[in-house]
C-alpha cells in the first residue's frame, strides 16, 4: 500500500464529488427531502379525520338508544367526524361510493340483544388507508353495547362496498403495483435511451435529416408503446393469472404467478396503463434533456419517481394527505391510474364508469402535454 | 502531394451567374460572451471542395452547424442551394457527416444505412449497396455497428450520410483517426462527388489535407482569415508550407485579414478558370 497513491485517489473522488453538486445534491438533499415528505404524509395520515355515518336499522329502542349514545361517544374522538344528518342505509352506501363518507356503523334490521352484529361498512378500493378509523369505533361500540346490554359484548362484523375487507395486501396492492412498475420502468427505458441519443450524436444526425420533431416523438411512443405493451401483458399475466405447478420428485410444489383476483375486465386495466406508459414515454425524453450521464437519469428517480410512490393513493388515500400534498397528488399520473386500477380490479368498473373515463381523460391530456414538453426539447440546435 | 495536383483536380469551372451552393452574409453566432462565430461571409459555387482549415476551437463545427441550419445564428443568414436556412425540406438535398460518428452501436451496418436512408427518403435499395461499396463494407451488411474498427465505424457514418445522394455535403473533420490508406480512399471518393457535381465542405485540423481541396478557408477564432486556392494562400503568404502560411494569416491585425479575404475569394475564382 502506497499512501502517495491512495492519497492521490482519495484526493480525486472529493475533487470529483465537489465538482459535481448534482451529486452533491443527491446525497444530502435528497434524502431529507424524501423523509421530510415521507414524515409530513404520516404524522398527518394519522390525524386525517374519518367521516362517519351511523345507520339504525333495528327500530328497535335498543337500537336506537345505541345509535344516539354512539353518536355521542364518537363525537369525543378527534379523528372523527359524525355526519348526524345521513339515517338510511341506500344513502349511507352511496355516499361511500361518492367518497363523500369513509366508513358507516350500520345496526342491522335484527339486530336484538341477543343477536348483537354491528356492522362496519367501508368502500373497500383501500382497506389499510381506509380502516384507520376502525380502531377506535370498535372501542367506542364495545364500550356502549357493553353499557347498555350489561356486559355482553357485541358481534363487529367489517363489510366493504367492493372487495372484500378480509382481502390479502396482495390482493388491493396489485393494481397499484402493475401500474406504478410498468411507469417506472418506461420511464428509466425511455430516459436513458433517449440520453444516448442526445450524447452518442444521432440525435445530431437525426436533426440534420428532413425528419420532424413530432415524427421522433410519436415513432419512440410507438416504437417503445410496442413494448410497453408486451410488458404490460407480461405484467398483468403475472399478476392475475396463477399456475400450480406440482410436486415433481424433490421439487415441492409451487405456483407462478400471484392469482390475484379482479372483478374487473383485464383490458380495460391495460388500456389504463398503456396510456399511463405512454406519459412515461415522453417524461423520459423530456428528462433526458437534463441529464448529461445515465447516472443522471437515474438522479431523476427521487425527483420523479418517489413522490408519486408516496403521494399517488400507494399507501394512504389522496384525502388523507396533508391539506398542502393533496393538489400536488391530483397532477400526478400514477394517482390516477392507481385509481382507475382499483375501480376496475377492485370495484369492477369498465368503460362506462365516469369515474374511469376521467381517469384515462386525465392520463390521456398528461401524456399530452408531456409529449408537446419532449417535442419542445428536441430542436434543431441542440448544442 | 504537387501545387499542380491542386489544381488539377477537374473541377468544373464555377459559373458566377449560378446560384451558390452555399452562401452566407454577415454569420455570427454567441455563446454568452464568446463569439464562435464572428462575421462570416462566404459564397461557394457548386461542385467543388472546399476546405475549412482551422485549429480545435476555431469556430469550424459551429460554423458547419449553422450552414445545415442545426444551430440558429446570432445574426447574418445562410442559403443553401439557394434555400434560406434552417429549412427541413432542404435537408434532404444536404449530406452531414458529424463529428462524432453518430451511429447506432447496436444496429448492424445495413440496418444503420436503412434508417438514415429512410428519414432522406432514399428507398432504393441499389442506391444504398452502392454507397456501402464505395466505402467498402458491402461485405459486412449485418455486422453490429458495434464490432466494427474504429475506421470502419468511420467509413459507416460517412455512407450514412451519402445514400441519398446530396447536393450539398459537409463533412466535420472525416478523416480524424483513419489510417493514411484510408484517407487516400476517402479522398478518392470526395473527388468523385466532386466530380458527380457535388459540393463538399470538408473542415480539418490536419494542414497536410489542404492540398487536396479546390478551395481553402483558414478559420480562426470565428473569422475566415484568407481563402483561395492552397497556391495562392501560399504565394500569398511568401511561403511554400501550408501551415507557415496559416501563421501568416493568422498573425495579421483581423481587419487587414478581413479586408483581404473578398478579393481572395474573387481572385482564387479566376486561378481556378
Amino acid at each position: 500500500m502506497n499512501p502517495l497513491r491512495l492519497f492521490a485517489v482519495i484526493q480525486r473522488i472529493v475533487a470529483q464529488l465537489r465538482r459535481d453538486p448534482r451529486t452533491l445534491a443527491l446525497l444530502f438533499i435528497a434524502p431529507l427531502a424524501i423523509i421530510g415528505l415521507l414524515g409530513w404524509v404520516l404524522s398527518s395520515s394519522g390525524t386525517a379525520t374519518s367521516r362517519v355515518a351511523i345507520v339504525d336499522d333495528s327500530g328497535s329502542s335498543v337500537g336506537a338508544s345505541i345509535a344516539v349514545k354512539l353518536t355521542d361517544a364518537l363525537k369525543g374522538q378527534p379523528q372523527i367526524a359524525v355526519q348526524a344528518d345521513v339515517h338510511d342505509a341506500a344513502t349511507a352506501r352511496q355516499m361511500l361510493i361518492d367518497k363523500k363518507l369513509d366508513l358507516v356503523i350500520s345496526i342491522p334490521k335484527d339486530f336484538s340483544l341477543q343477536n348483537r352484529k354491528i356492522e362496519l361498512e367501508t368502500l373497500g378500493l383501500n382497506p389499510t388507508g381506509e380502516a384507520m378509523a376502525v380502531p377506535a369505533i370498535q372501542q367506542a361500540l364495545i364500550k356502549v353495547v357493553v353499557d347498555q346490554a350489561g356486559g355482553v359484548i357485541p358481534a363487529i362484523e367489517r363489510t366493504s362496498v367492493y372487495g372484500s375487507p378480509n382481502a390479502t395486501q396482495l390482493d388491493t396492492l396489485a393494481p397499484v403495483v402493475v401500474g406504478f412498475f410498468v411507469y417506472f420502468f418506461v420511464f428509466i427505458l425511455t430516459g436513458i435511451s433517449f440520453l444516448r441519443e442526445r450524447m452518442g450524436g444521432t440525435l445530431e444526425r437525426l436533426m440534420a435529416t428532413p425528419v420532424s420533431r413530432s415524427e421522433i416523438v410519436l415513432g419512440y411512443s410507438i416504437g417503445f408503446g410496442i413494448f410497453a405493451t408486451l410488458q404490460i401483458a407480461v405484467v398483468l399475466a403475472f399478476v392475475l393469472g396463477r399456475l400450480d405447478i406440482p410436486a415433481l420428485g424433490p421439487l415441492p410444489a409451487f405456483a407462478i404467478g400471484l392469482g390475484v383476483k379482479t372483478v374487473g375486465n383485464p383490458l380495460v386495466a391495460y388500456l389504463l396503463v398503456l396510456v399511463l406508459g405512454l406519459g412515461a414515454v415522453s417524461l423520459g425524453i423530456f428528462i433526458s434533456t437534463f441529464a448529461r450521464s445515465e447516472f443522471q437519469i437515474l438522479q431523476f428517480i427521487p425527483i420523479v419517481i418517489v413522490p408519486q410512490g408516496l403521494l399517488g393513493g400507494f399507501f394512504w388515500p389522496i384525502d388523507q394527505l396533508p391539506n398542502l400534498l393533496q393538489p400536488i397528488a391530483r397532477i400526478l399520473p400514477v394517482t390516477y391510474a392507481i385509481d382507475g386500477l382499483r375501480q376496475v380490479m377492485i370495484a369492477g368498473a369498465d368503460l362506462t364508469s365516469g369515474q374511469v373515463l376521467m381517469d384515462l381523460g386525465v392520463l390521456a391530456a398528461i401524456a399530452a402535454i408531456f409529449v408537446v414538453l419532449a417535442a419542445a426539447t428536441i430542436r434543431r440546435e441542440i448544442a | 502531394m504537387t501545387v499542380t495536383s491542386t489544381q488539377s483536380p477537374g473541377a468544373p469551372a464555377p459559373n458566377a451567374a449560378a446560384t451558390p451552393a452555399v452562401q452566407a452574409v454577415g454569420l455570427q453566432k454567441s455563446f454568452g460572451q464568446i463569439r464562435a462565430v464572428n462575421g462570416v461571409d462566404m459564397s461557394l459555387p457548386a461542385g467543388r471542395i472546399y476546405g475549412l482549415l482551422g485549429p480545435n476551437g476555431s469556430g469550424k463545427t459551429t460554423l458547419i452547424r449553422l450552414l445545415t441550419g442545426l444551430a440558429s445564428a446570432t445574426s447574418g443568414s445562410v442559403k443553401v442551394l439557394g434555400v434560406e436556412m434552417p429549412s427541413r425540406t432542404n435537408l434532404a438535398r444536404i449530406g452531414y457527416m458529424t463529428q462524432a460518428d453518430g451511429i447506432y452501436p447496436e444496429l448492424s451496418v445495413w440496418e444503420n444505412l436503412r434508417f438514415f436512408a429512410a428519414l432522406y427518403g432514399q428507398t432504393d435499395r441499389t442506391a444504398m449497396v452502392r454507397t456501402l461499396e464505395l466505402v467498402e463494407l458491402d461485405g459486412r451488411l449485418d455486422t453490429p455497428a458495434q464490432n466494427l474498427s474504429g475506421g470502419m465505424r468511420r467509413r459507416l457514418s460517412m455512407a450514412c450520410a451519402l445514400s441519398h445522394k446530396p447536393a450539398v455535403i459537409f463533412l466535420d473533420e472525416p478523416t480524424v483517426g483513419v489510417d493514411p490508406a484510408l484517407r487516400v480512399q476517402f479522398w478518392a471518393h470526395f473527388r468523385q462527388l466532386a466530380a458527380d457535381g457535388a459540393t463538399l465542405l470538408v473542415s480539418s485540423h490536419v494542414m497536410d489535407e489542404a492540398d487536396r481541396c479546390d478551395e481553402l478557408l483558414f478559420i480562426r477564432d470565428g473569422r475566415v482569415l484568407a481563402q483561395g486556392t492552397s497556391a495562392e494562400l501560399r504565394k500569398r503568404a511568401g511561403t511554400t508550407d501550408i501551415e507557415t502560411a496559416f501563421l501568416h494569416f493568422a498573425a495579421e491585425p483581423a481587419a487587414a485579414a478581413s479586408a483581404s479575404t473578398a478579393p481572395d475569394a474573387a481572385s482564387s475564382k479566376e486561378t481556378a478558370r
